[in-house]
C-alpha cells in the first residue's frame, strides 16, 4: 500500500466500517447475551472430568502416593500418577530449538516448585473428581527451597550475556559526572489472572486430537501436542473461539495441558481439565520478581551523561524466563555512555511467564522512576527533564526512528492534564487530609512484526467470509479483520462474517507482543484483494459476465455493487454478479510470507518465533510511545494511594479501531494501576508457596479503585511498522503507569518507594 | 479427610426455573447451581471466574436479587424463580437496556466477566444503587474484570440507568 492509499484510507475513517472507523465489537451481541462459547463450554458426549492433586512442598520427592482410596471412590476412571500416566515426547520449546530430554511426564516424583502436578484423578463428574484427588496421599522426602530473590542461597545467578548492551565508558562516565544518582528498583511477583481460568477439553479419535482451550497461538500449540503425541501436525485441531483474557499467559502447551490429553488417549473418552483458581497461580508462570539499580550521572543542565544498569530477575530452577529489564533504559533517553547486564537467578518457583509487556514494564518502572529522581535533585520539572534528554534517533540502534510522536504525547498529555499548574515542591498540594501528587513517566513498546496468512471468500449471496487460525481474546481481531475486509472489497461491514480460533483455518503465528492487528490487517488487506482482483477479472472476462464486452479496464465495488468507474455499462450486486457467471464463491489465500520461504519455513513461521522480524532490521528502529500523567490522593495519616486522575497520550502509529484500542489503551493503564498499588504474590518463606494465590488475596483493581482515564491518540500512520500504518497497542498502555504513579507519590509525600507494590506501611 | 463424603452418594430429584421455564434435574446435593447451569444444562452465559466467591463472574439473579452461584446448591433454590443471562433478553431478542448500554460503550474486553457485570448491572439500578458514578463504582466492586473496562462498565450503567428513568 502507497501513502497515498493510505492517506485516502484515513480520509474514510468517518465511516464506522472502514478502516480507523469506531465500529463497535462485531463479537459483543454474543459476549452479551451467553451466547459465546468459550472453550472449554464444549458438550461433549462421554464427557469426562480431570482434577489435578499438587505438591504441597516446594523442592523434594515424592516417596509415595497412596491412591487406594481415590482409585474406589464413586465415579472414579483412572488415578494418574507418575508411574502411570502414558510416556510422551519431549517437545521442542517456542524457538523452535530441539527438546533436551528425549521423553517427557507432566506428572513429577522429583519437586520443584509448590503445586506441581504430582497426580491427577479423572471421574465421570466433576464432584467425584474433586473428591477423590483429595483422597490421594502423597509423602515426601523435602529439601530446603531457595523461596525468592531475597533468600540469602540464591546467590547473585547466571549472567545473561546476550542482554548486555554497551557503548562509550558508562563506569568511568558516571564516576566524573557532577550530578549522580543511583537507586534500586523492586518488582515483585505478578500474575496476570485472566478471568477465565486455564483448562482444556481433550478428544482423541483413533490418532487425530482434538483441543478445546483457550490459546494465544494455535499453532504453536498444536506443534506441542504432535510432537508429544508422536502425530502429524495435521492430526491436531486446537479449537479456541473466545479467550477470556490471556495477558501473555495463554500462548503455551503446558503441563496440565499434556495430563488431560494423555488421559482422554488412556481412557480412550473426552477430558476435561480446568485448573482451580488456586491452581492458576502456580500451573504456569506470571512475570518474574525483578531488582534492578540505574546510576545516571547528568551535567547541571540535566544533560545525561552516562547510564549504568544492572538487573536481576528470577527464573526457575528447571526453566529459564528472561525479563529483559534493559529494554526501555537503553533507548528512552539520549546518552553517550551506556552500560545494562542482567543476571537470572534460580529459586523453586514455576517458570516464570509472558505478562504484558515483559521486560519493557519493569525496565520502565526503573529509568522512568530514576529519570524523576535525577529532575528532583537537579531542580528541574521532571517533564522538562524528559525533554531535555529526548532522544531523536534510537540510543542503541543508532536508527532513525519510524515514527516517534513521544514529545506530542508529552505535549498533548500535558495541556490535557493541566501540567503547567504542578506546583513543584513534595507536599505542597494537598486537599484536607489529603496529600495530592502529580507524577508523569513514559513508556514504549517495540513494533513486533511477522508473516501472516488469511484466506478470504466471496460467497454466492455476496457474503463475505475471512478465516484465520489467530484468535480474539479481547483486543478485537473479529472487528478490525472485518473493517479490513469490507473496506478491501467494498462491501458492507454486516456482509463479513470473520471465523476465528480454528488451527485448521489459515495458518497464524502467536498473538503477543501487540503483533497480531499489524500482522493479520496486513495479511487480510492483501487476501482481500487478490479476492477483488479475481472478482474484477471475472467480470471483464468471463462470457456471461454483464460486464463482458464492456470497454473497461477495470470496475469498482462500492457498498457490494459492481459498477465500472464511469458509470457506463450495467450496476448490479456481487450475488447478482455471482448467479449470472455461475459461480458458488470465489476464494483467495493470501500471505506476506517471502516468496523464497521452504515449506519448513513456513511451517516454523506460525508454529514458532523462529521467524519473527527485529523491530531494528533495516534503516528504521520501530516502537510504540506513550506518556501517563497521572494524579494520587495520599492520606497524610493512613498512607493510603488512590489513583484519582490519569491521562496519557500514546502513539500506536494508525488505529484499526480507536473505540476498541482506546479500551485495550484503558485495559493496561488499569492493570498498571495494580501493579503499582496492589498486586504481589506473597510467599511463604517455610514450604515456598504462594500463599495469596486467589482472586481475594492476590488483589487486583476493582471498580471502586479506578478513576476516570483519558486516552488521546497521538500516532500517525508508520508506514515502516505495518501495511496499514499501525503499531503496538495492546502492551503499551501499561508502560509506564506504576512509575507514574511512584512519581506522584513521591511528589505528594515526599517519600520515595522503590518496591511495588507501593502500600501503606510503605508510607507512614 | 472424611470418607464418607465420597462412599455414600445419594442423587437429588429438582426441579428448577430458570428464565422461566422448568427443567428436572437428578443431581448429588453438593452440585452448585453454577455447575447445574454449566454442565448439566447447558447454559454457559453463566461463567465460572474462581469458584470461591471471590470475583463475580457467575452472578445470576435469584426472585430478583443478585447471586453467586458459585457459592450457592442447587438444591438451595428449588421453587425459586433463577434468571441467567441467556435470560435476560426479551423473548423477540430485543436486549435489555445494560445489554445494550455495554455494547455500545464497549464496556468488555474479552467477555468472560461480562454476563456476571451485566446481571450485576440490572440488579445494581434496580437497587437504586445507580445515582452517580461513584455509587456505580461501589456497587459494581464485586465485580472484577481484569480487561479493565471500568470505567466504560460505569459509563455503560450509567446510560442504562437513565434510559430505564426515563
Amino acid at each position: 500500500m502507497t501513502v497515498h492509499d493510505m492517506k485516502h484510507a484515513d480520509s474514510d475513517s468517518a465511516r464506522l466500517e472502514a478502516v480507523g472507523g469506531r465500529l463497535s465489537r462485531v463479537d459483543g451481541p454474543a459476549k452479551i447475551t451467553g451466547a459465546a462459547h468459550y472453550a472449554v463450554e464444549q458438550q461433549l458426549e462421554g464427557l469426562t472430568h480431570a482434577v489435578l492433586v499438587g505438591a504441597t512442598i516446594a523442592a523434594g520427592k515424592v516417596t509415595a502416593i497412596d491412591s487406594r482410596a481415590a482409585q474406589t471412590a464413586p465415579g472414579v476412571l483412572a488415578v494418574l500418577t507418575p508411574d502411570t500416566i502414558m510416556e510422551l515426547n519431549g517437545a521442542s520449546d517456542w524457538l523452535g530449538n530441539p527438546p533436551t530430554q528425549a521423553t517427557y511426564s507432566p506428572l513429577v516424583r522429583e519437586v520443584t516448585f509448590s503445586g506441581q502436578h504430582i497426580a491427577a484423578v479423572v471421574a465421570e463428574t466433576f464432584e467425584q473428581a474433586v473428591a477423590a484427588a483429595a483422597l490421594v496421599k502423597v509423602w515426601y522426602d523435602e529439601t530446603p527451597a531457595i523461596v525468592d530473590l531475597s533468600d540469602r542461597r540464591a546467590g547473585d545467578g547466571i549472567p545473561i550475556d546476550a542482554m548486555t548492551k554497551e557503548w562509550g565508558d558508562a563506569e568511568a562516565a558516571f564516576a566524573e559526572a557532577p550530578v549522580r544518582i543511583c537507586t534500586a528498583y523492586n518488582t515483585p511477583r505478578e500474575f496476570q489472572a485472566a478471568m477465565e481460568p486455564h483448562g482444556l477439553i481433550a478428544r482423541w479419535q483413533g490418532d487425530e486430537l482434538t483441543i478445546w482451550e483457550p490459546s494465544q497461538w494455535l499453532d504453536g500449540m498444536a506443534r506441542t501436542y504432535a510432537e508429544w503425541f508422536g502425530v502429524p501436525f495435521e492430526n491436531v485441531r486446537l479449537v479456541s473461539p473466545y479467550i477470556g483474557g490471556g495477558f501473555g499467559s495463554k500462548a503455551l502447551a503446558l503441563a496440565h495441558s499434556a495430563v488431560a490429553a494423555a488421559a482422554a488417549k488412556m481412557l480412550n473418552r473426552p477430558v476435561k481439565l480446568v485448573l482451580n483458581r488456586p491452581q492458576n497461580f502456580t500451573s504456569y508462570g506470571g512475570r518474574a520478581a525483578t531488582r534492578q539499580t540505574v546510576a545516571i550521572g547528568a551535567d547541571r543542565e540535566g544533560r545525561i551523561q552516562s547510564i549504568v544498569h544492572r538487573g536481576v530477575n528470577e527464573t526457575a530452577v528447571d526453566g529459564m524466563w528472561v525479563e529483559p529489564l534493559g529494554s526501555v533504559t537503553s533507548i528512552m533517553y539520549a546518552t553517550p555512555n551506556f552500560s545494562s547486564k542482567q543476571n537470572v537467578v534460580r529459586v523453586n518457583t514455576v517458570v516464570p511467564g509472558a505478562k504484558r509487556a515483559p521486560g519493557e514494564n519493569p525496565s520502565a518502572f526503573g529509568i522512568e522512576c530514576a529519570i524523576d529522581e535525577l529532575a528532583h535533585e537537579l531542580g528541574i520539572d521532571p517533564l522538562e527533564m524528559r525533554l531535555i534528554n529526548y532522544a531523536e534517533q534510537d540510543p542503541h540502534a543508532k536508527k532513525p526512528w519510524s515514527t516517534r510522536q513521544l514529545r506530542e504525547a508529552f505535549a498533548a498529555g500535558a495541556e490535557a492534564f493541566g501540567w503547567a499548574k504542578r506546583s513543584p515542591a513534595p507536599r505542597s498540594m494537598r486537599d484536607g487530609h489529603q496529600l495530592i501528587g502529580w507524577g508523569v513517566a513514559a513508556g514504549t513498546y517495540p513494533v513486533r512484526r511477522a508473516y501472516g496468512e488469511a484466506v478470504v471468500k466471496i460467497l454466492a449471496d455476496g457474503s463475505v467470509e475471512v478465516e484465520s487460525s489467530s484468535i480474539d481474546m479481547g483486543q478485537g481481531t473479529y472487528t478490525i479483520l472485518a473493517q479490513t475486509a469490507a473496506e478491501t472489497l467494498g462491501v458492507p461491514v454486516e456482509q463479513v462474517s470473520v471465523k476465528l480460533g480454528d488451527s485448521h483455518f489459515a495458518r497464524a503465528g502467536v498473538t503477543g507482543g501487540s503483533r497480531l492487528a499489524g500482522v493479520m490487517t496486513g495479511a487480510v488487506h492483501k487476501a482481500a484483494g487478490q479476492a477483488l482482483d479475481e472478482l474484477i477479472g471475472l467480470a471483464l472476462s468471463d462470457p456471461a459476465s454483464p460486464f463482458h464486452g464492456l470497454q473497461a479496464n477495470t470496475l469498482h465495488v462500492r457498498d457490494g455493487r459492481i459498477a465500472s468507474p464511469r458509470g457506463e455499462g450495467p450496476e448490479l450486486s456481487i450475488a447478482a454478479f455471482m448467479r449470472a457467471v455461475g459461480r458458488d464463491h470465489i476464494e483467495a489465500r493470501g500471505d506476506t510470507v517471502p516468496a523464497n520461504f521452504t515449506p519448513e519455513q513456513r511451517y516454523n513461521n506460525y508454529t514458532t518465533i523462529a521467524t519473527a522480524i527485529p523491530h531494528t532490521e533495516g534503516d528504521y528502529s520501530r516502537h510504540s510511545w506513550c506518556a501517563h500523567f497521572v494524579e494520587v490522593h495520599v492520606d497524610e495519616d493512613f498512607g493510603t494511594v488512590r489513583v484519582s486522575r490519569v491521562v496519557s497520550a500514546l502513539d500506536s502509529g494508525r488505529l484499526y479501531n480507536p473505540k476498541l484500542a482506546e479500551s485495550q489503551w484503558k485495559g493496561g493503564i488499569i492493570m498498571g494501576i495494580g501493579q503499582a498499588l496492589l498486586e504481589e504474590g506473597i510467599v511463604d518463606r517455610r514450604h515456598g508457596r504462594i500463599v495469596n494465590g486467589n482472586l481475594a488475596d492476590y488483589m487486583l483493581p476493582t471498580n471502586a479503585d479506578i478513576p476516570d482515564i483519558r486516552t488521546i491518540s497521538v500516532g500517525i500512520p508508520d508506514p515502516h511498522s505495518s501495511a496499514l500504518g499501525g503499531k503496538g497497542v495492546g502492551e503499551l498502555g501499561i508502560v509506564g503507569v506504576a512509575p507514574a504513579i511512584a512519581n506522584a507519590v513521591f511528589h505528594a509525600t515526599g517519600k520515595r518507594v522503590r518496591d511495588l507494590p507501593i502500600t501503606l506501611e510503605k508510607l507512614i | 479427610m472424611n470418607d464418607q463424603v465420597t462412599t455414600s452418594p445419594t442423587t437429588l430429584s429438582l426441579h428448577l426455573t430458570i428464565n422461566g421455564r422448568d427443567h428436572a434435574l437428578e443431581i448429588e446435593p453438593r452440585v452448585t447451581l453454577l455447575d447445574a447451569l454449566r454442565d448439566r444444562l447447558h447454559l454457559t452465559g453463566t461463567k465460572k471466574g474462581c469458584d470461591q466467591g471471590q470475583c463475580g463472574a457467575c452472578t445470576v439473579h435469584v426472585d430478583g436479587e443478585r447471586v453467586l452461584a458459585c457459592l450457592t446448591l442447587a438444591a438451595q433454590v428449588e421453587g425459586r424463580s433463577i434468571t441467567t443471562i441467556e435470560g435476560l433478553a426479551d423473548q423477540d431478542g430485543t436486549l435489555n437496556a445494560v445489554q445494550a448500554a455495554f455494547l455500545e460503550q464497549d464496556a468488555f474486553q474479552c467477555g468472560y466477566c461480562t454476563p456476571g457485570q451485566i446481571m450485576s448491572a440490572v440488579a445494581c439500578i434496580r437497587e437504586g444503587h445507580a445515582g452517580s458514578d461513584e455509587e456505580i463504582r461501589e456497587y459494581m466492586a464485586g465485580n472484577l474484570c481484569r480487561c479493565g473496562a471500568y470505567p466504560h462498565i460505569v459509563a455503560a450503567v450509567r446510560q442504562a440507568a437513565q434510559e430505564l428513568r426515563s
